[in-house]
């Protein structure tokens, strides 16, 4: 090891050189990082959107959802399958593995869905993979603003379709755009059915005859002497009156035109979904996806460029609006980060100088941040960490520890440099100093990558939010090590040597600060010597506290990262039309614009263009836009505005409320699973038994002693129109079910009957029946059905027609139906809960064969986080202990100064109780780095004790000479630290809200353990003494 | 070392190592330990709780403030009686009236000499039409329109041989026609005489009120209708001979004394209810319907004349009661 410090002083250039080399690539891989603003925790997975215009849940689960979802079985890295069927669409989620590579799944997707398609019957639909891309995927939305009010719905959405669309797509990283509001433009044929009926044409023929009519054909070639021409027939409609002339039937010779039975006009297609705004009006929004692993910035930048050259090519007063970007947050996000970055490494340098008492040592050891950092990102551009709010964070969190191991060393040269005589060559004390002291450094800054270990088990979410804070914080002190090894020495002896000539190895030297410290620190430490028994007491005492307070904190999981955006979430009855919608929303967004703060409420209400979002026509999503802070009323806050809202439209009268954020919400859509503590899962097939039984398991719960908040999926409520054909009465008539069916389909739903061309633009041609013959049920009942004797009959003659309630949705997973059933336990372990829940269930609900129950929920997740801490936590301490063990070779100095961790331990919970904080992922996350950081100065001190008392002084006065010669270094390197973390406890910026639980335990436990190491270990040193050797260490 | 030391340092050790335990088991087990229903999940609750109050209480009942019932656009109205009219749409078509129509055939088959009207034009009684000679007695006659009328159809030119047996010019009287409306078989029972029918081309705005006089005693054995017909003015020719036409019919006309409208009424936990105030608030009262027309439905239990109810915007009351429901499954 020695050697190491050997090597390095001798080739001092090379290790210059060696320097600048990492500083440089470390400039590069910054340059190079993608930036995000929050890690991406959504899962790996592969959707799959299948729009099947017009089917109800139960035929687009049979027809459509099943043949995927079997097709997908046996994938490889495969973990789950859900899938939702919804009117008219069909999602089915295919979740793998974490870390599986995204186009890897993509491909073996892509391969099964050929079977797939294969199975789905002709014209049901075909099944398309959503954009390559995650839940931080929607990085801008935006929506038309049309100032001369002049344009209609249809005309906008067709600038968006074919224009603005078009042009966005062309921009690098941008995967997806999707368009949601206004009419997408079709030409409607509308039929009037009266007018059939006299020229006894049925309208599925008009399906046919359209379609025959808008042709362009080509006929390969002729030759003419040496010349071809090439030879194509052209018939494409391309307008209205192109329709209108197409003759239908020829009756004695008189051509019968559409026109005559239909009315032609342009009009909208049927839609699932829209945008308002401020509650006056609709708009037509957009929503731009970026490619997966692109830089946001990046691409919001491009994007914004290209939306400035588009909106000089825009019709005059239509202008793209944008409002919503990820990059202000992407961008606070990484100020917070920054700023805190930028403040701890000052905080850092001021302690430097103060302890050091000069610029020299202070410039080494401050070097030690930019060198670790740029490590650093060298490492995560190696392991592909983009740069965002955690992994900047852990770099924020390592700042004051990075400079640790350089203060050791720096300080020790320093020393000697005072003790030694002017005439022994520099580079020999350098040398010295160095040597006496790598051996700890090395091994506390191993211990402390080390106590890491534990974050890289986490999973699922957690996992992914916190892994690259565990990552950037070891690769970070690795830098620091590679620094302290083989840098700080080479520095030290370029920049300290001048100095020396001018001290005179006087030890009274010593700076102003530490020898005020000093005077007060040397009464104690003799107090506590002298009597040991009052530092064990104080000990205990602190250690008690903190057992005393520990269960007064409350708890939460992770704190929510606050992105700055708010997004009201509305959920209205699941029988909702989307007229009546659209009235609700914007009700609300009127109540919602009357907060002053509030510039724009815009709200998206079901779903546009698949792709990105699912949701039924019942839910709505209202994107708030606050004005400029600076405008805010004073004393107003985000929280305080949240609950202005709130307050405004929680008493709204049949609408469920709920506030979330952009990307949040996303990342929810996309991640399986329950919230509550116990989810119950029901499978079965048939949805109404599958209810029924759903109500027995939930009454039993419901009886059992600590069920709260108990809830099951409802999994009907969406009115349906049923129409059962009565077949005996077809068979009077001579008809097949299939042409009544025909029938109904074409004439209520619609049918599609080819395209009319502009230019490149497409327009569906859409025959259905005028509105007045088929919105309500008395005129279905009259649809008229032609039979193959030549006469009319009504449909309700051959059918009945009754109205039910159907399910709303029906969802799947693992190739089966399901519905859940949830609910917390309180008061109680939730194993025993569980246990006695499956008894009695078993006892009391008979399930239908084939029926059967799966136990999950949040409690499982737990349970096996709390199973992988279980082994790997002790598995962490028993490394990290013998790593101290092998460093100082005793068992008794080991145990000495493990006894700091429960003692940190309490400091980290005395710090959150203060603070009003409550125990949280990120706060454990605090806890496990104290492990690490809370031993540091142990280390420090009881080498150094060791190393006195090998000299050969008694052990009482070793203790106390020990502990006030190490106080610089131990407050110094507990100093930084706690300085480098103090701007994440200060910080309110986008980001802090997360950090600052685990800067606030951090600096807690290393406030106890500092003061304890500095006052009870030295007292307690005499009872774990290393054994005195002769000779060398 | 001491004995006694080394009994220090073993408690110590002890010491140490449970509390370590205890704390690496407590932090990493309990810091997620109080995870309760996510957001939404707890605001269901919260709503839930409301109701639950109200369900114990024995109605569930919706409160709505002056301005929010104008805020909604909800329209209160009073149960009252009301005529309601229930209509029947049949299709059909304009034919001319039989008793007003001539087929003119000539007397003696013979040659066409001259015709002195064309198709569309009016003729009077005993207006000249045509003049043709006999091929039995080579001398001529003339064909004159026996009634006051128009030429509907003419299948002659001059130089034709034409014979006895057909006719050879239809002359229709249109100040009158009829609408011939089909009835199928599940109207049959609803369709009488003497009831009127409004007969309309394209829309409504236009149509000639009739009444229905004859409806026929057979059903057409290919279309399984039976007809009924509708005299109707036609001074102004506005009706068309082969016009396709609707008849609106009334088939019934009834003062019921408790109806609402017909939006009034929503599905509501498998039943049928309308809204009623109840003190200052709405609940669902389960009724059972009788007549209905388009607009309005003959309410036959549960409500009394006189009582407030939700004319229009009931929807909203219904989705505060089924509030507790929607949230649970928001998982996609």
């Amino acid at each position: 090891m020695n050697r190491i410090i050997d090597f390095a002083l001798k080739n001092r250039l090379l290790i210059s050189v060696l320097a600048i080399v990492v500083f440089a690539g470390g400039y590069f891989s910054y340059k190079n990082l993608p930036i995000d603003a929050f890690p991406d925790v959504s899962p790996s997975l592969v959707q799959v959107f299948t729009v099947t215009e017009g089917l109800a849940p139960e035929e687009v689960e049979k027809y459509v959802t099943f043949p995927i979802e079997t097709s997908m079985n046996g994938l490889p890295n495969l973990e789950n399958i859900r899938s939702v069927s919804n009117f008219g669409l069909s999602v089915v989620n295919i979740y793998f593995e974490d870390g599986t590579d995204i186009y890897f799944a993509r491909q073996v997707v892509n391969e099964r869905l050929q079977e797939a398609r294969e199975q789905i019957p002709e014209g049901f639909g075909d099944p398309q993979m959503g954009p390559i891309s995650t839940g931080m995927g929607l990085v801008l939305f935006y929506y038309l603003d049309d100032t001369t009010g002049k344009y209609s719905l249809t005309e906008l959405r067709t600038i968006q379709d074919w224009i603005i669309k078009y042009q966005l797509q062309t921009v690098p990283g941008v995967t997806e755009v999707l368009g949601i509001g206004g009419w997408e433009k079709q030409f409607h044929v509308v039929v009037n059915p009266n007018a059939l009926l006299r020229y006894d044409i049925a309208v599925n023929d008009l399906v046919d005859i359209i379609k025959k009519n808008n042709l362009n054909v080509g006929a390969s070639f002729i030759e003419k002497d040496a010349e071809e021409f090439l030879v194509r027939s052209v018939g494409l409609a391309t307008k209205i009156e192109d329709l209108e002339n197409i003759v239908i039937k020829s009756e004695d010779g008189t051509p019968i035109y559409l026109d005559q039975v239909a009315n032609i006009e342009i009009g909208g297609a049927v839609r699932r979904g829209l945008q308002t705004r401020n509650g006056i009006e609709e708009v037509i929004s957009g929503q731009v996806i970026k490619l997966f692993g692109t830089n946001s910035s990046t691409v919001i930048s491009d994007v914004e460029k290209k939306m400035e050259e588009i909106n000089k090519t825009l019709p005059e007063g239509i202008e793209i609006v944008p409002y919503y970007e990820q990059k202000s947050l992407v961008e606070a996000a990484v100020n917070t980060v920054t700023n805190a970055l930028l403040q701890g490494i000052t905080l850092v340098a001021i302690v430097l100088i103060l302890f050091m008492g000069s610029i020299r040592p202070s410039i080494v050891v401050a070097v030690s941040i930019p060198f670790s950092v740029l490590f650093a990102f060298i490492g995560m551009e190696y392991f592909g960490i983009s740069i965002n709010l955690m992994s900047f964070g852990g770099l924020a969190i390592a700042i004051g520890m990075m400079v640790d191991g350089s203060i050791v060393l720096v300080e020790n040269v320093d020393r000697l440099k005072r003790e030694s005589s002017p005439d022994e060559n520099f580079i020999h004390i350098v040398a010295k100093a160095s040597k006496e002291v790598l051996r700890p450094i090395i091994f506390s800054i191993i211990i402390i990558i080390t106590v890491f270990i534990p974050l890289f088990t986490l999973q699922g979410v957690e996992g992914k939010t916190f892994r690259p804070l565990a990552y950037t914080i070891a690769l970070a002190m690795l830098g620091s090590l590679i620094f302290a090894m083989l840098l700080a020495p080479v520095y030290s002896s370029f920049l300290l040597k001048k100095k020396r000539k001018k001290t005179n190895g006087d030890k009274q030297k010593e700076n102003l600060i530490i020898r005020l410290l000093l005077k007060i620190y040397n009464p104690v430490i003799k107090f506590f010597v002298k009597n040991r028994i009052a530092a064990v007491v104080l000990g205990v005492i602190i250690i008690i506290a903190g057992i005393f307070l520990y269960p007064r904190l409350g708890s939460e999981f992770t704190p929510q990262l606050q992105e700055g955006t708010l997004i009201v979430k509305i959920t209205m009855a699941p029988s909702i039309s989307l007229n009546e919608s659209k009235k609700t929303t914007m009700l609300i967004e009127k109540r919602i614009k009357e907060i002053p703060e509030v510039d724009e409420t815009i709200t998206r209400i079901g779903r546009g263009e698949v792709g990105a979002h699912t949701d039924p026509i019942n839910s709505a999503e209202s994107f708030i836009v606050f004005k400029d802070e600076s405008m805010w009323r004073s004393g107003i806050t985000l929280e305080k505005l949240e609950s202005d809202i709130r307050e405004k439209i929680e008493g709204f009268p049949g609408i469920l409320v709920n506030f979330t954020q952009p990307i949040q919400m996303s990342v929810d859509e996309l991640l399986e699973g329950v919230k509550a503590e116990l989810a119950v899962k029901l499978f079965g097939e048939d949805l109404k038994s599958l209810k029924s039984n759903a109500e027995k398991i939930a009454g039993v719960l419901r009886t059992v002693r600590g069920a709260e908040d108990l809830q099951i999926d409802q999994v009907t409520g969406k009115p349906q129109l049923k129409i059962t054909v009565d077949r005996h009465a077809i068979a009077r008539y001579g008809l097949n079910l299939a042409d009544v069916q025909q029938v109904i389909k074409t004439a209520i739903g619609g049918e599609t009957s080819g395209q009319i061309f502009e230019g490149i633009r497409r327009f569906d041609i859409f025959v259905r029946l005028a509105p007045e013959y088929r919105n309500n049920k008395a005129v279905i009942k009259e649809l008229l059905i032609s039979t193959p004797t030549g006469m009319e009959v009504p449909l309700s003659q051959v059918a009945d027609i009754e109205e039910i309630e159907g399910p709303r949705q029906i969802t799947r997973e693992q190739n089966q139906r399901f519905i859940t059933i949830q609910c917390n336990v309180v008061g109680r372990d939730i194993g025993g809960f569980v246990e006695e829940a499956q008894q009695e269930i078993d006892a009391k609900v008979n399930l239908p064969v084939g029926y059967y129950t799966t136990w999950g929920g949040q409690y499982k997740l737990q349970q096996e986080a709390n199973k992988r801490f279980a082994i790997v936590i002790p598995i962490t301490l028993l490394i990290v202990f013998f790593l101290l063990y092998s460093s100082f070779n005793s068992m008794k100095n080991t145990l000495l100064i493990f006894i700091n961790i429960p003692l940190a331990l309490v400091g980290g919970i005395i710090a959150l109780w203060l603070t009003d904080q409550n125990l949280s992922v990120p706060a454990s996350v605090g806890f496990i780095a104290l492990f690490g950081i809370a031993l540091q100065n142990g280390m420090v001190l009881v080498t150094y004790l060791n190393q006195l008392l090998r000299e050969g002084i008694p052990i009482d006065e070793a203790s106390i000479e020990g502990a006030k010669l190490r106080l610089r270094p131990v407050l110094m390197t507990a100093l930084t630290t706690m300085l480098g973390l103090m701007p994440l406890l200060i910080a309110t910026g986008t980001g802090s809200e997360v950090q600052r639980p685990l800067a606030t335990v951090v600096i807690g436990g290393l406030f106890t353990s500092t003061i304890l190491t500095l006052i009870v270990l030295p007292a307690l040193y005499k009872w774990f003494p290393v054994k005195v050797r002769t000779g060398e260490m | 070392m001491e004995k006694k030391n080394k009994y220090i340092f073993l408690v110590i050790g002890i010491a140490v190592g449970v509390v370590l335990t205890l704390a690496a088991v407590t932090f990493f087990g309990s810091s997620s330990d109080d995870v309760h229903l996510g957001e939404e999940v707890g605001h269901t609750d919260e709503a839930g709780e409301e109701h639950s109050d109200g369900e114990h209480s024995e109605e569930e009942l919706v409160a709505l403030s002056d301005t929010e019932i104008n805020e909604l656009g909800i329209r209160i109205d009073k149960v009252g009686s009301k005529k309601l009219q229930m209509h029947t749409d049949l299709t059909g078509e304009i034919v001319p009236d039989p008793d007003k129509l001539a087929h003119i055939v000539p007397r003696f088959a013979g040659v066409v000499k001259s015709v002195y009207k064309e198709i569309g034009d009016r003729v009077k009684k005993d207006e000249v039409i045509a003049v043709i000679e006999s091929n039995e007695s080579l001398v001529t006659y003339e064909v004159k329109s026996s009634i006051d009328g128009v030429v509907l159809d003419l299948h002659m030119t001059p130089g034709e041989l034409i014979g006895d047996d057909k006719h050879i010019v239809t002359v229709a009287n249109l100040s009158s026609v009829w609408a011939e409306l089909n009835v199928y078989q599940k109207d049959l029972n609803r369709i009488k005489l003497g009831q009127s029918a409004q007969i309309y081309f394209n829309d409504i705005e236009n149509a000639v009120n009739g009444k229905i006089f004859y409806i026929s005693p057979t059903v057409d054995e290919h279309t399984r209708t039976a007809t009924a017909r509708v005299r109707l003015n036609n001074s102004s020719g506005y009706w068309k001979p082969g016009m396709f036409i609707t008849g609106k019919v009334l088939t019934d006309f009834v003062e019921v004394d408790q109806a609402v409208t017909l939006n009034a009424i929503q599905n509501f936990e498998g039943q049928k209810v309308v809204f009623v105030k109840d003190g200052e608030s709405f609940r669902p009262q389960p009724v059972t319907i009788g007549k209905t027309n388009t607009n309005y439905a003959e309410v036959l239990t549960g409500l009394n004349a006189g009582q407030t109810y939700i004319a229009e915007g009931a929807f909203v009351i219904k989705s505060e009661l089924l509030k507790e429901s929607f949230g649970g499954d928001d998982d996609h």
